[in-house]
């Protein structure tokens, strides 16, 4: 029995090694050596010199528009992409007959796997002065610019992430027994006040899935807004690659990655208490 | 797969082993070695999975690799030369296009090893070989190179403690492109370009993300040098840079295409870009502000780990030739240091007023200063405007 | 009818861009904003362009090391984790979370920053004890640090796949068989392993996806070897040709054809393994 055991420990053991070395050198190790590279200092050339400072914690306060922006752009995007893909995620669930069911599920996912670099071009082209502002033009409208603002910069993160909501809001949804809603239908219960008591409740748990993946991309986001916004949409993202690629200030970039580390754990343990908590809750007063 | 017809072939036993004793004795390189024997592609296969396990430079003088790779500016070849290059040699070139030399020299800091040569600017000479990472060159390996030929005020800024490190691409100065159908207002110097900005054609500039051109803009609107370091003036700069912000189309070092497809009307300009955007539009004009800018020139160098010295020396001695070095300006519009390539210019583009502007314009401009680079202060003035 | 309205205009929105891409690859002029006309040219040009089909080939060993590590690795450990109790478990748990929820960019930088420190650490204590005359191995950043980079995040996204299968896996198969003196590598081989197939499967697709599209963690640790995104990434900076259009357009392409059979397989492999079940 004691060897049972013993084997069975052995077995959980080199079942986790390689997990544990992983963990233990490409995420324990970089970012304790980020952590101290942090409380370092700017050699002349650039890169890092050894140092005990919080120099460069002072200085975060210099980024702070960085934080500014990607504090607020990343909800905003977040909703943005969650009001779009609720109703189609909604129609797919729900509405469309099980034929179609599938292509279409496929369909959202198809624009997924071309690379987002191309697709954010495609967008460059489209928002540019040739895309359609010159259609607006030939219908009126003239003036308007479109690329290099913060609304290029939604559109982009809408049409990025905008499958990584859909998909967990559908998978909620179609789990949902449609008796549910043919029962609350007979007994007089109006579309749109089961839609608010039952369908949207139940779909809780899809749509805090989604707003987490889509937020958390959003809060390292560097392509879209550096493509889109034309360097004048400063995220964290874009700061940080600044640091390293170009003031080669591995000190201070180091600082604002903690930094950034520090916020994300926070927010996203917050939101799993809150939105996750409260969810699985219901869930279990439905059962 | 290899470009090299030689890879392929199939080799005896006789042979390997004459080949092996050759390669012992120090008379083949290593590189040569492992291509003729096929050992390469063997060798290749474990590169890709030991990375970097494979040493670096071929010790002995031999043959070149099947590719290089080059770290270049945006539009800054004529693909023909290139491929002129590719077709003689065997030799493909990956081309990396950087955005600024900060970032140059940051991903070479960062273990960049892998780069065969890169065309680093004056100032940065004196940061590389502080940090060592640039080979000297041996001028007997590029031929093709005539120092006497030279015009010294454009090639000598490669030379630190007696040593040879670059060899001059081409020279140029940094100005103002604007597109005449839009602005009617004829701006003549950086401050016309902030006072456009700002106005009549607000929405419609773009200034450069890179902090030397950027900020040395806003230093010569307000009068001081382009290569001020002084805390006063890098203050009133940013604060000019940071009231202009919201009136930029963008803020880039890939200006060409905003230009061409008609949303920005306005932008600091590299005089190879300006003779680019001329020659293809004639509406975008080119000028040196008259209130001063820069001067640079540009040099070819090896990396310290490059891959192959070897095919280093064999393309930049190829870039030297006059020929090829005509060809390629036929691109990228730039003026040559070198006196053989601007004789054999037509007449018309030795006076090219875009290339070469009036003597007192030319005279007002300033050579970008190492310090001005890698001035902590100045950084922080672009990252403060760039995330304003 | 108006829920059908919006659904057709959010395909548009999904749909035009990709037209655009598909549409402008097919252009015979040199500059991707005007179209001049229909011709393959820059298909013949991307194929034939050495380091475009080197990037391709560097992004495709990349992924398929990245994706076969994590779904092996992945699946050993959530294996593992069900069965263990005690302070290790919230600790993997708490791992697993930390490596997802970290952006990219963090990654891409922490990476950068340790390896180049252990780096510079390692290589003259590799130079000083390599045999005289010998060139010594310098380390550098490679394919090894992007595997291992996007292994990280991949791996943990393997085992919450798996576990989630294996939570609601059918137990009672699993006495069975122990009742019936099967081996524990028996039940393993023949009952676990056709349940959490699937799961397993859809892990390694998703990591493939992913490193094959990452662009940030590559830029910052892939030294100077070029992925597609960063040759992609390149391009764009040089100002853009169709041929970049052409190799969007055939890796759509090749996506496509991979998810169609990757459906049929899974189609036929749930088929198969439900028959194993029962």
């Amino acid at each position: 029995m004691i060897d049972d055991t013993n084997a069975k420990r052995w077995l959980t053991g080199v079942l986790l090694g390689p997990t544990t070395v992983w963990f233990l050198f490409m995420l324990v190790l970089p970012l304790v050596v980020v952590a101290i590279f942090s409380f370092g200092m700017r050699s002349p050339e650039g890169g890092y010199v050894a140092s005990f400072t919080f120099d460069q914690y002072f200085n975060l306060p210099s980024r702070l528009a960085a934080f500014k922006n990607t504090l607020s752009y990343a909800p905003l995007g977040t909703l943005a992409s969650l009001l779009i893909a609720y109703p189609l995620a909604y129609y797919l669930a729900i509405k469309v007959n099980q034929k179609w069911k599938l292509l279409l599920l496929v369909l959202v996912i198809v624009p997924f796997w071309t690379s987002l670099l191309i697709r954010t071009y495609a967008w460059i082209f489209l928002l540019g002065g040739k895309g359609i502002p010159s259609l607006l033009e030939f219908i009126g409208i003239e003036g308007v610019r479109l690329i290099n603002t913060p609304f290029a910069v939604i559109v982009g993160i809408i049409y990025g992430y905008l499958p990584l909501m859909v998909f967990p809001i559908y998978i909620s949804l179609e789990k949902l027994d449609k008796r549910l809603l043919e029962a609350a239908a007979d007994l007089g219960c109006a579309p749109a006040r089961s839609f608010f008591q039952i369908t949207l409740p139940l779909s809780m748990p899809g749509m805090a899935t989604g707003c987490m993946l889509v937020f958390i991309l959003l809060m390292g986001e560097f392509l879209i807004p550096a493509f889109l916004g034309g360097g004048k949409v400063f995220f964290i993202g874009n700061a940080l690659v600044d640091l390293f690629l170009q003031s080669r200030n591995w000190p201070f970039g180091s600082a604002v990655a903690i930094t950034l580390v520090i916020i994300m754990l926070v927010t996203v343990s917050l939101y799993m208490r809150l939105a996750m908590g409260k969810s699985t809750g219901q869930d279990e007063s439905l059962m | 797969m290899s470009n090299n017809f030689k890879d392929n072939q199939p080799i005896t036993a006789t042979k390997l082993m004459e080949e092996f004793r050759r390669y012992q004795k120090g008379s083949v390189s290593r590189r040569h070695f492992l291509g003729v024997t096929g050992l390469g592609t063997a060798m290749a296969v474990m590169g890709a999975a030991t990375p970097s396990l494979m040493p670096g430079s071929a010790q002995a003088a031999g043959k070149l690799s099947n590719k290089m790779v080059l770290s270049t500016w945006p539009n800054y070849h004529n693909p023909k030369t290139l491929e002129n290059f590719t077709s003689e040699t065997g030799v493909n070139i990956q081309a990396n296009v950087f955005g600024s030399n900060e970032e140059m020299l940051a991903k070479m800091q960062a273990g960049g090893g892998g780069v065969d040569v890169i065309e680093n600017t004056n100032y940065t000479f004196s940061t590389y070989v502080k940090l060592g990472l640039l080979t000297e060159l041996d001028l007997s390996r590029i031929p093709n190179y005539d120092a006497s030929t030279q015009n010294p005020k454009f090639s000598s800024a490669s030379t630190i403690d007696g040593k040879i490190y670059g060899v001059c691409k081409n020279w140029g100065t940094t100005g103002i492109v604007y597109n005449s159908k839009k602005i009617k207002s004829n701006p003549k110097s950086h401050k016309d370009f902030f006072d456009v900005t700002m106005g009549a054609g607000s929405g419609h500039s773009i200034l450069h993300d890179y902090q030397l051109t950027t900020i040395g803009a806003a230093l010569c609107a307000l009068g001081y040098s382009f290569n001020s370091i002084d805390k006063g003036e890098l203050a009133a700069a940013e604060k000019l840079l940071i009231e202009a912000k919201p009136h930029l189309f963008a803020i880039t070092s890939d200006y060409q295409p905003g230009l061409r497809a008609g949303d920005a009307w306005m932008s600091i300009c590299w005089v190879g870009d300006g003779k680019q955007l001329n020659t293809d539009l004639p509406e975008m004009q080119y000028f040196v502000a008259s209130d001063g800018g820069e001067l640079w020139s540009d040099f070819y160098s090896i990396p310290v780990n490059t891959p192959s010295l070897d095919t280093s020396y064999a393309f930049i001695n190829y870039m030297m030739d006059p020929k090829n070095q005509s060809l390629d300006a036929e691109v990228h519009g730039y003026p040559s240091s070198d006196s053989r390539v601007t004789g054999m210019l037509p007449e018309s583009a030795q006076n090219d007023p875009i290339l070469y502007p009036a003597k007192e314009l030319f005279n007002a401009l300033e050579f970008g200063a190492a310090e001005s680079l890698t001035d902590p202060t100045r950084a922080e003035v672009m990252a403060r405007f760039k995330s304003a | 009818m108006t829920m059908r309205l919006y659904t057709f205009a959010v395909y548009l929105f999904l749909y035009v861009p990709i037209g655009i891409i598909v549409l402008f690859s097919f252009n015979s002029g040199r500059h991707a904003s005007d179209f001049q006309g229909l011709s393959v040219k820059w298909y013949g040009k991307a194929l034939s362009n050495p380091f475009m089909m080197d990037a391709l080939t560097t992004s495709l060993i990349i992924a398929f090391s990245a994706a076969l590590l994590s779904s092996i690795m992945g699946t050993m450990a959530a294996l593992a984790l069900q069965r263990i109790r005690g302070p290790l478990k919230p600790l993997f748990d708490g791992m697993i979370y930390v490596s997802i929820m970290i952006p990219g960019i963090v990654i891409g930088i922490a990476t950068l920053v340790a390896l180049v420190t252990v780096f510079d650490f390692l290589n003259p204590i590799l130079a000083s004890v390599w045999p005289e005359g010998a060139n010594p191995p310098k380390l550098s950043l490679g394919y090894m640090s992007v595997i291992a980079a996007h292994t990280l995040f991949t791996m943990s996204l393997v085992i919450l796949l798996v576990r989630a299968r294996i939570a609601g896996m059918d137990r009672s198969l699993i006495e069975a068989a122990q009742d019936l003196y099967a081996t524990p590598w028996q039940t393993f081989r023949l009952i676990t392993l056709p349940q959490i197939f699937p799961a397993i499967l859809a892990g390694f697709l998703l990591s493939f996806t992913f490193s094959f599209d990452d662009f940030i963690i590559s830029f910052f640790v892939a030294g100077t070897n070029s992925t597609l995104p960063i040759y992609v990434f390149s391009s764009i900076r040089r100002g853009i040709t169709p041929e970049v259009n052409a190799i969007g357009t055939m890796v759509l392409a090749v996506s496509l054809i991979l998810l169609v059979t990757a459906q049929i397989l899974l189609r036929k492999n749930t088929g198969k393994s439900s028959a194993a079940a029962e």
